[in-house]
């Protein structure tokens, strides 16, 4: 064990480990309800700039070889992590006087980074479980309605059964092996033997059930409806964002071999076509992001199927750019106190009239989740489908290409009822806020950035 | 550098334009209106500019810029002026203010955002017609879906929002295909390249096996074909003319309609030449039916916007026709019959648009004997039915024969050669002249004479502003139909590249230029 490593390597890990207890302490002795959101967003400024700060250096580093290690794709990662909670803390603070819903977050971001920087099995499973386990509370915490119960009891049953799926398929893996290294798992994905497929099946089932592949989606539309809005985010985006950093720690830049190639590409691109069919069914803007999510989770996997530095670059960026537009939705969505009737997707019918800046920051988050150009969306959706094709998979990519397409019309429909319609009379009056301004703005600077310079982010791999 | 400052200012006049009506105080209506105006004429100052500057003796980009924009990628931020063009740029730049001015009284929703779309959508049509780099072409030609939905389906007639989704789906599930090949493409020559790069200047398929070229020619076929739009993909058309408002509708013939025939001609045959030569027969089928097809369905339709909106698939067969044609004559008849169709077609859909704002009615049965209610109108609905059939000293005239005879100089050696269906599909062609001269001779003979009724009658004949509109579009169908050689004489060399790369037996890829 390195300690110079471990205090540099680690600060992102280190700040928000002393946020959480900072947070913790606060609950002993003060017990005021505004400190934990401060706390809370202080911590992650720091952890993120420090995240950034390795990133910038390029430091390259392993505290606990073998277990944990960083590098500048690493650092990124952490940094996207971090910084995507900003906003959804500012956003927070309405719903969430309590500090323990601060700690719980900050938690999941620990075991988001551990993940990320994870080299054996093991370290990957903690940060797993470490990520998911703050999420079945943070389901429950609003309360808002009554089915936020069933929906995390939900989630908690079908995450403690990827869990034991994971650590099956690692058994596997070790019994294969002999080896607890992620290489171990990439190693896997060459061979063609029972042992090391059935392993690698298990592991990547697990992750499709923690990232909504179609057919483990089901948790995702109840859990995402029952929690409140910055909750929903946080899973939406972050909680997402982890489990794809996972796949990718493990899956390196090893190539996917004949029988496996097809398990991972068949069910993202069922879960591309299903959820973009069935967000399109959907009366409930939260139900609508959870399918939009299950598709854009099959986007997501289907950018493993290249092989080389092309695929850290694909997820990473998609990954960014996807939780940035996905988190201004939520910003400016518009809010009411009865949170059934404002969720319903009517409920956003004239917004231009009532809310233009909210309206067209909608707008631009729709637009780029359905790929249009010139937002942002598309670079991604066009990086995820450049490394199907130039791994050969030419039917894959034009199949998915084809299902991507058949989300367009949702998320217009969102557009539709925000410019198009005329408002209905009882609409939830849904008062701009300071802090969800600042938050838009957190996404939309970087969200400008991305669309004008892509190549600014694109060329750091 | 100091040229490429400004095309660079051309392009992004309309980006920067948009950003300050964004930031103009609301209910300021009639200052966005003449700062969006002062935009556009700017705008077309600097295109008028460039064009007199543009040398159609020289080979290549004018007033190119090519900047790295993704460099992992290759993907650059490439721009220049090429004989392919420049027409098209003034096209859209002349018909900018013209937008702008016959919108002032027709516009009353949402003004700011309404000013805001149109000029998004002219820097996007812009930035397709200029883009020499293959990613950009793309991240423009899908830009203008955008602003396209929201000014259809905000300012359009009842039924606009089903119009503007079928729009939108229609044209983006080409595009998706297209993307598909594109990258596939792109692949494929840093494989025989050794780097990666989207500048058009250094793709080519032609060493792809003909099977694959065909494939790919298919993807982006299909989608310039639904722009075009061709037989049969037309279906989107007649319902977002007839439901866009009188700008939208001027959009969409004027300029958005020729991206289909712009990509065919810039991109789709000069990459994948050996499979634009295997399915030319196929093109000039789909061109000729268009052109029939359209004919006969406008001869039939009840609703001027109609009958103008299939008078358009009818027109633009020719441009396919002529592209196909791969005939010098054929190919320079085509882009003049593409700007001047632009001004015909928006200055009937303007005029259409200015009768509907006083009446709501489009019926031609509402109508009749408006030459004596409406002589200015009249007098001007009459010039542009005479330049839409191919009067001659009209641009349509110089368009349409030159398609025509550029039709019958490549047919003429494969009759020789025992193979007559060219020339079949040339005399067929012919026919769909006599056609359109059916159907808008009769549209006029009803509207205009006869028996005087119109709703809302007594009507105000065109004011101050709509005439000096409409003067100008007439004064420029006049320039080029007297003066056709000036601009062909700016295109004439691409015009032969095309040709060149197109027809030629053999291609060097990478060579060009």
């Amino acid at each position: 064990m390195n300690w110079h490593e471990v205090v540099k390597a680690m600060l992102p890990e280190h700040l928000l480990l002393a946020g959480m207890v900072i947070l913790l302490l606060l609950e002993i002795l003060r017990g005021r309800p505004r400190d934990g959101f401060v706390a809370a967003f202080l911590t992650l400024a720091a952890a993120a700039a420090a995240a950034l700060t390795l990133h910038v250096q390029g430091h390259v580093g392993a505290p606990f070889p073998g277990h944990f290690s960083v590098g500048p794709d690493a650092s990124l990662a952490k940094f996207a992590l971090i910084a995507l909670a900003l906003p959804v803390v500012l956003i927070s603070r309405d719903d969430f006087a309590e500090t323990r819903y601060y700690v719980l977050l900050l938690a999941a971001l620990y075991g988001a980074c551990l993940l990320v920087s994870s080299d054996s099995l093991p370290t990957l499973f903690l940060g797993l479980e470490l990520m998911s386990m703050p999420v079945y509370a943070l389901v429950l915490l609003a309360q808002l309605r009554a089915d936020s119960a069933e929906a995390a009891l939900k989630y908690l049953v079908l995450g403690g059964t990827a869990t034991a799926t994971f650590l099956m398929g690692v058994a596997l893996l070790y019994g294969w092996s002999g080896s607890m290294s992620t290489a171990t798992f990439a190693a896997a994905l060459g061979s063609s033997d029972t042992l090391p497929v059935a392993g690698v099946v298990l592991v990547v089932a697990s992750l499709f059930v923690k990232a909504a592949i179609v057919p483990f989606h089901g948790w995702a539309p109840d859990a995402y409806e029952g929690a409140s809005v910055p909750v929903t985010a946080f899973m939406a985006t972050i909680i997402k964002a982890g489990v794809l950093f996972a796949a990718l720690r493990l899956f390196g830049t090893a190539p996917v071999m004949r029988p496996l190639v097809d398990v991972l590409a068949v069910l993202p691109l069922v879960s591309m076509i299903w959820g973009n069919v069935a967000a399109i069914r959907q009366t409930s803007f939260r139900r609508m992001i959870a399918y939009s999510s299950i598709a854009h989770a099959g986007y997501l996997f289907y950018a493993l199927l290249g092989a080389g530095p092309g695929r850290a670059q694909a997820v990473i960026f998609y990954v960014i750019v996807y939780g940035i537009m996905n988190v201004l939705a939520f910003t400016v969505l518009p809010r009411g106190t009865d949170d059934e009737r404002s969720d319903r997707l009517e409920s956003l019918q004239g917004l231009y009239q009532r809310r233009p800046f909210a309206a067209i920051m909608l707008a631009v988050s729709m637009l780029s989740l359905a790929g249009l150009p010139p937002l942002p969306g598309f670079v991604a959706k066009f990086l995820v489908f450049r490394n199907v094709l130039a791994a050969g998979y030419t039917g894959y990519a034009v199949l998915g290409l084809v299902a991507s397409y058949l989300g367009i019309y949702f998320y217009l429909r969102v557009i539709q009822y925000m410019f198009m319609d005329p408002a209905t009379a009882d609409q939830p009056a849904g008062q701009p806020r300071r802090l969800a301004l600042a938050a838009s703005l957190l996404c939309l600077v970087p969200a400008i950035v991305l669309a004008f310079f892509p190549g600014w982010l694109l060329d750091r791999f | 550098m100091g040229e490429s400052a400004w095309l660079n200012g051309l392009l992004w006049l309309p980006a920067l334009g948009m950003v300050a009506v964004a930031l103009l105080p609301r209910g300021r209506d009639s200052l966005v209106r003449s700062f969006t105006f002062g935009c556009m004429v700017l705008q077309f100052a600097i295109a008028a500019f460039l064009y007199q500057r543009f040398d159609g003796t020289v080979a290549g980009l004018q007033f190119a810029t090519d900047v790295p924009w993704i460099r992992d990628w290759g993907v650059g931020y490439r721009i220049g002026l090429d004989g392919l063009n420049v027409l098209l740029v003034l096209l859209t730049a002349f018909l900018g203010p013209l937008l702008v001015a016959g919108a002032w009284s027709a516009v009353h929703k949402d003004v700011k955002l309404f000013h805001a779309m149109v000029l998004f959508i002219q820097f996007a049509m812009l930035g397709t017609f200029l883009a020499q780099d293959l990613f950009l072409f793309y991240v423009f030609w899908e830009a203008m879906l955008i602003p396209m939905f929201l000014i259809i389906g905000l300012w359009g007639g009842e039924r606009r929002i089903y119009a503007t989704l079928k729009f939108v789906l229609y044209t983006a599930f080409g595009s998706i295909l297209m993307l598909a090949a594109l990258i596939y493409l792109v692949l494929h020559a840093h494989g025989t390249n050794g780097y990666m790069t989207f500048d058009l200047r250094h793709l080519s398929g032609s060493q792809l096996p003909l099977n694959t070229q065909l494939w790919l020619l298919s993807a982006f076929a299909l989608s310039f074909a639904i722009k075009v739009p061709m037989f049969p993909l037309h279906t989107w058309l007649p319902d977002a003319h007839v439901e866009a408002p009188t700008t939208g509708s001027v959009i969409l013939a004027g300029v958005l309609l020729k991206m289909g025939t712009y990509g065919f001609m810039k991109l789709g045959f000069p990459l994948f030449p050996e499979a634009a030569r295997a399915m030319m027969p196929v093109i000039m089928t789909l061109a000729v039916v268009s052109i029939v097809y359209g004919a006969c369905l406008a001869l039939v339709q009840t609703d001027i916007k109609k009958i103008i909106a299939y008078s358009s698939i009818s027109h633009l067969g020719y441009v396919m026709l002529g592209l196909a044609s791969l005939d010098l004559i054929g190919i320079q008849g085509a882009i003049l019959q593409m700007v001047s169709h632009g001004l015909v077609a928006g200055g009937l859909f303007l005029l259409v648009g200015m009768i509907y704002e006083r009446t709501h009615s489009r019926a031609v049965a509402d109508y009749g004997g408006l030459a004596r209610m409406l002589p200015v109108f009249s007098v001007f609905f009459a010039i542009l039915t005479l330049a839409s059939i191919g009067l001659p000293t009209t641009s349509g005239f110089a368009g349409e024969f030159m398609v025509l005879l550029g039709a019958f100089n490549a047919a003429w050696p494969a009759h020789l050669a025992g193979n007559d269906m060219p020339l079949a599909l040339a005399v067929i062609a012919v026919s769909g002249v006599v056609l359109g001269a059916l159907y808008m001779l009769w549209l006029a003979q009803r509207i205009l004479f006869g028996e005087a009724r119109a709703p809302h009658a007594p009507l105000a004949d065109l004011d101050a502003r709509e005439s000096v509109i409409l003067a100008t579009i007439v004064f420029a169908i006049f320039a080029i139909g007297l003066f056709p050689r000036e601009p062909l004489a700016k295109t004439e060399l691409a015009a032969r590249e095309f040709q060149q790369r197109v027809a030629g037996e053999t291609i060097q890829p990478g060579s060009e230029r």
